[in-house]
Formats: C-alpha cells, sequence, structure tokens
C-alpha cells in the first residue's frame, strides 16, 4: 500500500489545505484520476493519484497539512495485502517469471543488481530505469516511481515508460493527463468558503466578522509583512510627459482591427519601457537573497492584477524581447485568466520585478509594496492632462506619474535615478517600444 | 562482378596494385617461390620477378624495419607477416617507428606501409598462432587498422591501404581465406577507411561484428528474424581505426540496443572502447547496456572443443540480444566470461 503525501504544487508551497476530495474513501482510483483539490499558497490545484488501488483517505476535507505529510494510502485492501503491490499486470509478472540462472556473466551481473522496484520503492531511494527510459519520462512528465521495472534486476525500460499510456483505459496518456491538470481550473484568489469558517461576535464595534483568510490570503500578508519589515526602502517620483505615447496610441487604435487586435494600453507601454530599461540596468532586475545580489538573465515582469479578495502578480516573461503588440495580448490574456480563476501557478512565478497600476482608478501616485525578493517596483499612477512649464508657458500636457520603489541593500539612489530616467525617456520618445 | 575467394580477391588486389605503381614492392616469409603460407601472394613472384616480390628470413622485426625504410625513401612496400601472433616479433618497428616516424619528424617522412597478416581461431593451432589482437594495434595513434570480413572489402580496402600515405596494418582471417563472395571487377574499386558497411538493416537491436564476426553476426541476425522475431541491424566497422562511428551511432538511436562481437579477448577490447565510446555519445537513447560476446579471456586451448567454447559462434550472440532486449533468461553472452 502507497502513501500519498502533501505534494509541493508550487516552488514557495509549505504547507496546502485540501479543499475536497473528488473520490470517497474506499473507492477504487486509478493511477492519473483526478483526487483531491488543494489550496496552495498561490492557486487552487487539482492533484491526480500517482497510484492505483483502493483510496484510504488519511486527512480530511478542510485540513491544512505541511508539504509532505500524508494525506491518504492507495493499495489493495486489507485483506489481499499478503499479495504485494496490486500494481500487477503483465511486466511485473514477466520479471517474475525470469529465474535467475547465474551460469553467465550476464546473468551473474543482473542477479548481483537484483533488488525490488516500482511502487515499493522507498521515497528518495535511487529508481533503476535505463537511460532511455528515464529521458522519455522526464519528456513526457511521468514518475518513475509510479512504474514497475520489467528489465533485469527490475530495471524500468522504455517499455514500461510507454505501457501505461497504451494499457490505461480510463486514464489517457499520463503525460497528457498531467498537463491537463497543469492547465485545469485553478482558482487563484479564491474567496474564503462563505459561512464555513465566518464566526460574529458583538463588541463596542457593533457586530465584528472575523473572516479566515485563503492561502493566497494569507501568503500576501506574510510576503508584505516580511517586505515592510526587512527592506530598506527609499522612493523616486517622475512626471513622464506622455503626449507622444497618447498619438502613438490613437495611431494603433485606427490601425487595429478592433476585437482581436487591440491596441497596448498605456501600462503596456511601461512595462515595455521598464523591460527595455531594466536590461541596461541588470541590478534593479536582480534580487537580494540571503546577503548577496543575484543578477538574472531574463527580463520578466510581474504585472499585478486586482482579483476577487486577492492581488495576484502574473509574470511576462522575456518582456525585454517581446513586441509592445505582444506585451499587449499577453497581459489582456492573464488578466483574464486570473479574473477567470484559471492561471496556473508558473504563470504567477519567476518574475524578476513588478509593475503596479492604480491609474484606472485615478490615482495620481502611490508607493507599492516591494515583492521580494525583487530589487524594486514600479507604480504607475492615472494619465492625465496637467499643467505644466515649456519653454516659459503654461501648456496642458498628458502626464503620468512613476513612482520607483528600491530595496537600497542592493539597488542604490544614482542607478535607481538612471533607471527611472531612462524609462521616461522611453516612454517620452515611444518610437523605441516599437523596435 | 566475379564469384572469387577471400585470399583470390587479395591476390587480384596486389596483382593490380603491382601493376599500377612499381614502387609497390612485396616482402615476407615463403611469399615467393612457396606463393605465401595461405596462397595470397600465389603466382606474383613468376608474374612481376624478385625485385618486386621478395622472400625474406624468419626475422619480422627486420622484414617490418627494411619495410619502414623502403616507404620513407619512396616505396610503397606490402610486407606480410606469417600471423598476427609474430607481429609481437615486430612491435618495435612496427609501434616506436612506423607509426611515429611522420609525427617524430614533423611531417617531413612519411611510412606509406602496408603489413599484412592473418589472425583468429578455429585450426587447433594453440595459444602462439591463433589470438585476435586488432585492439593492440587500435591502441595505437599514427597508424590505420583494417579489418575486412568478406571478399569485396579485401580486395577493396588492400588497394586503398596500399594506396594511403600512412601506414596500415591489415588484418586479414585465417577461417576467410577459403569464403567466396562477389567481388568488384573493377580495377579501380577503392573500399574507402572509416566507412562501415551495414550488412543488414533492422530495427530492434544493433550488432557490431568485428572482423569475421561480421560474418557471424549475421548468421546470428538470421536466427533472430526466424526464430525470435527480431530484427538485428549488423554493422561491420571495416576499419577500426579511422571507425566510422557515425554509422554506429545512428543505428543505435534507432534501436536502443547494441551488442558489440568480437572474437579478441575482452578486457581493453574493441567491444570495451566502442561500448565507452557509445556510452558517452548515445548515452540517452540507450535501454540497456551495451552488451559484449567475445572471445574467452584465456590463452587460445589446442584441444578442440575447448577452442570452440573459446570464441562465439551465433548461438551465444543471439543470446545477448535476447538477453539485452530482456527477451530470455537463458544465455551465454560471452565465450568465456570478463
Amino acid at each position: 500500500m502507497g502513501e500519498i503525501v502533501m505534494p509541493r504544487l508550487s516552488d514557495t508551497m509549505e504547507e496546502g489545505t485540501i479543499l475536497r476530495w473528488l473520490k470517497a474513501d474506499g473507492e477504487q482510483v486509478a493511477r492519473g484520476e483526478e483526487l483531491i483539490e488543494i489550496e496552495t499558497d498561490k492557486a487552487t490545484m487539482i492533484y491526480e493519484s500517482d497510484q492505483a488501488g483502493a483510496l484510504q483517505i488519511v486527512a480530511d476535507a478542510g485540513a491544512t497539512l505541511a508539504v509532505g505529510e500524508v494525506i491518504a494510502r492507495v493499495g489493495v485492501t486489507a485483506g489481499d495485502s499478503d499479495e504485494g503491490p496490486a500494481s500487477g499486470g503483465p511486466a511485473s509478472e514477466r520479471a517474475r517469471a525470469q529465474t535467475p540462472v547465474a551460469s553467465s556473466t550476464l546473468e551473474r551481473v543482473a542477479a548481483s543488481q537484483e533488488q525490488p522496484n516500482g511502487a515499493d520503492a522507498a521515497a528518495g531511494e535511487r529508481i533503476k530505469a535505463s537511460p532511455l527510459a528515464r529521458r522519455i519520462a522526464g519528456e513526457s512528465g511521468i514518475d518513475l516511481r509510479g512504474l514497475t521495472g520489467s528489465g533485469p534486476g527490475g530495471r524500468i525500460v522504455k517499455a514500461d515508460v510507454l505501457a501505461p499510456a497504451a494499457d490505461s483505459p480510463s486514464a489517457a496518456a499520463p503525460g497528457a493527463a498531467r498537463a491537463e491538470a497543469a492547465a485545469a481550473p485553478a482558482r487563484a484568489g479564491a474567496a474564503p468558503q462563505p459561512g464555513t469558517d465566518a464566526q460574529s461576535a458583538t463588541t463596542a464595534k457593533g457586530e465584528t466578522t472575523t473572516v479566515e483568510l485563503s492561502r493566497t490570503q494569507q501568503t500576501i500578508a506574510r510576503r508584505m509583512a516580511e517586505s515592510k519589515a526587512t527592506i530598506p526602502e527609499f522612493t523616486l517620483l517622475i512626471d513622464v510627459d506622455m503626449e507622444e505615447c497618447v498619438r502613438l496610441r490613437v495611431e494603433l487604435k485606427q490601425i487595429s482591427r478592433s476585437d482581436t487586435d487591440k491596441a497596448p494600453t498605456y501600462n503596456d507601454m511601461v512595462v515595455k519601457a521598464a523591460a527595455l530599461a531594466l536590461r541596461e540596468h541588470p541590478t534593479a532586475n536582480g534580487s537580494y537573497r540571503d546577503g548577496r545580489l543575484q543578477l538574472h538573465s531574463r527580463v520578466n515582469v510581474g504585472v499585478a492584477v486586482a482579483a476577487e479578495n486577492a492581488l495576484v502578480v502574473p509574470t511576462v516573461f522575456d518582456a525585454d524581447e517581446k513586441s509592445l503588440g505582444e506585451i499587449a495580448r499577453e497581459t489582456h490574456t492573464l488578466a483574464d485568466r486570473v479574473r477567470a480563476g484559471t492561471i496556473t501557478p508558473p504563470e504567477l512565478g519567476g518574475g524578476t520585478f513588478t509593475v503596479s497600476n492604480l491609474g484606472m482608478y485615478g490615482v495620481r501616485s502611490f508607493t507599492a509594496i516591494i515583492n521580494p525578493p525583487q530589487a524594486g517596483i514600479l507604480s504607475v499612477g492615472a494619465l492625465s492632462p496637467r499643467a505644466v512649464v515649456r519653454e516659459g508657458q503654461v501648456a496642458a500636457r498628458n502626464t503620468l506619474t512613476l513612482t520607483l520603489a528600491c530595496d537600497h541593500r542592493i539597488l542604490y539612489g544614482a542607478e535607481a535615478a538612471e533607471f527611472l530616467a531612462r524609462i521616461r525617456e522611453l516612454l517620452e520618445r515611444p518610437s523605441a517600444l516599437t523596435l | 562482378m566475379t564469384q572469387m575467394r577471400y585470399r583470390e580477391a587479395l591476390n587480384a588486389a596486389l596483382r593490380e596494385e603491382l601493376a599500377r605503381d612499381e614502387r609497390v614492392v612485396l616482402m615476407g616469409e615463403d611469399i615467393g617461390v612457396f606463393g605465401g603460407a595461405f596462397k595470397v601472394t600465389d603466382g606474383l613472384l613468376e608474374e612481376f620477378g624478385e625485385r618486386r616480390v621478395r622472400d625474406t628470413p624468419i626475422s619480422e622485426n627486420t622484414i617490418v624495419g627494411v619495410g619502414v625504410g623502403a616507404a620513407m625513401t619512396g616505396l610503397r612496400p606490402v610486407v606480410e607477416l606469417m600471423t598476427i601472433n609474430f607481429a609481437l616479433l615486430a612491435f618495435d618497428q612496427i609501434v616506436n617507428h612506423a607509426a611515429h616516424i611522420h609525427y617524430m619528424f614533423g611531417g617531413q617522412a612519411r611510412v606509406p606501409l602496408v603489413v599484412r597478416m592473418p589472425q583468429g581461431a578455429g585450426h587447433q593451432l594453440g595459444p602462439t598462432h591463433s589470438h585476435c589482437l586488432e585492439a593492440l594495434f587500435l591502441h595505437v595513434p599514427g597508424l590505420l587498422v583494417a579489418v575486412p570480413a568478406t571478399a569485396a572489402d579485401a580486395k577493396g580496402l588492400l588497394k586503398s591501404a596500399i594506396r594511403d600515405e600512412n601506414p596500415v596494418i591489415f588484418i586479414e582471417h585465417e577461417s576467410l581465406y577459403g569464403v567466396r563472395g562477389e567481388v568488384p571487377d573493377d580495377d579501380e574499386y577503392l573500399v574507402g577507411f572509416g566507412q562501415a558497411r551495414v550488412a543488414r538493416e533492422g530495427s530492434d537491436v544493433t550488432l557490431v561484428g568485428i572482423s569475421r564476426m561480421a560474418l557471424t553476426a549475421e548468421r546470428a541476425a538470421e536466427t533472430l528474424a526466424a526464430e525470435h522475431g527480431v530484427q538485428a541491424e549488423v554493422i561491420d566497422p571495416r576499419t577500426l581505426r579511422p571507425l566510422d562511428l557515425d554509422t554506429i551511432l545512428a543505428s543505435v538511436r534507432k534501436t536502443n540496443h547494441c551488442v558489440i562481437v568480437e572474437e579478441g579477448w575482452p578486457h581493453g577490447g574493441v567491444g570495451a572502447n566502442l561500448a565507452a565510446l557509445i556510452g558517452e555519445q548515445a548515452f540517452d537513447h540507450l535501454d540497456a547496456p551495451v552488451q559484449r560476446v567475445t572471445g574467452a579471456d584465456v590463452p587460445m586451448p589446442y584441444s578442440k572443443p575447448l577452442e570452440d567454447l573459446a570464441y562465439p559462434h551465433a548461438p551465444q550472440i543471439v543470446a545477448a540480444v535476447l538477453a539485452t532486449l530482456n527477451r530470455s533468461s537463458t544465455s551465454a553472452a560471452t565465450a568465456g566470461g570478463a
């Protein structure tokens, strides 16, 4: 009987909450079948069984457990347990049918390597598999631990990796099933279950309702507090003349074919300008981690998106290499997915810098909180016509205020100012953004 | 095309090259009046005379040494050693001189020498006359090593060897001298060095056969197809240095399994070297370790039954292939065990 433990579903996941079991206690589950819905610090994910057999639930829905703790057992029922793992089939029969005859070099070598393998191999133990089998499994996202090896000494060979895909009628190919799981609905920032966790009490403040934070909200709380508590932060403000950007956007709007081809927003232009400036200022694109400055080869800009009861930051990877149009389409899609709750953890990680925008609410300027370990965060205010002095005359110009918050441990004033000035320069001459 | 024996193909190659280039001369024990211990040089003394076809005393180091000097001074000598075992007497000339002179003199001197000799077991000649020593020569940089298995390759490779500017160790096989094969009549028929021959195409396992073992591997492949439904691809490298590794790797990437068959000893053998190269360059394509079928790790026995046990035959190759493919549990992978 194999154990199913709380899986690590994201890089930063330390514990997870079981939202609901998709299979009942005692029910037969097949490998690759959807088993459980788990809420992580980032998203809600459906996790598949990597084993086959009868399900014995250990941790009930609502429980929060650390990664690695046992949540269920899967295997044969108690009455059958003498006969070993249920994950039999032709492959393991073939392996058992092999009678070692130590009459030749080959057999002697094989016999000396004879070890049980497959489902009962303890976690962490090296799994014997041929290089080819490992490569195919790696490429297809198949976990070798769930396979029974039919090769000499229980070695997993190519046929064993390919077999489940061909044999299992209920589940699709494991690789495909896994890929579906990754893309399966994962509700980022899901609202707390109404009623279940809310408690009411009457005090001088009137009736107070206490609402448990969702795991995403808990993560936000922890990280924001960590940021403010540990980062020696300073902020720079700059006003950007957006006349040229406005002109560019009007032109792009006229050219674009309405719905399918949306013209880039001013925020997209800021993202692009920031990405280009980040490429020139690697420190601003860096991370502070364990007393060291980490520099990253990719420029991945997180774009903060408000979701129900949460703030989620999907990532535009390699934003410096993407065209303005690509960034526009990508941020649009990502924001839709955040609001629809279909965003997945890989789309939320890997950011090297963040752009946050509250301009649509008319906010003139604000200072967002740095998302550690990033070096800074750029806050974008509202674009509005303002009275400015140009060549001694007061003139109305479309203006935008950008605020850059910096972690002074790695990003210092002069460089931060140069970085911010470069963003302004690019936005004031936006043809540079279309390169 | 003409049907001819392996020895006749070699004889034709020598005759054609003697006629084509007057710098070509032959030297060796009993190659003239007697026509060669295995009759490879039969009739050449009569046709080309004593200046071109010379009998020598029993003096292997001197025979090769004269060949090295003759080659350095403008001739294209082909010297014959009666069997590969006697080449050990000439190892100083072969390794320290023939192989290295071109390097030692910064390319000013060349040694376009061919050293011909047969190897192999099967005739109850005991441990001093029966070994397969191609691995010793493969080990030495500066030497080209040819191991023809068919009459056509014997002719085409020998002609290429004589025309090559480098010293060539040309290893024939005693048991193949009488084997017939189709040989192109063209007197410009050349087989280039470093070009493997795919003797049989297959998808399940790559069988690399060295020297005579290329033919034994082909027989094993026929049995595998007929009795076990296994399609083996048989590759004869034809030359060990230069080695056509690309053809072998392409095949292994297709079949994911490889069995190397050689008649020589297992340790430090041709198969050991080739298995390392495949491991280095096709690791992620292997579904099982590269398997070797080799001669036994013993001096060749005189006794006929023991001699038969000491070098590979088709059934051992079949068993090794089935074991590699995890298709059978009864096998004797090496004749003796490495």
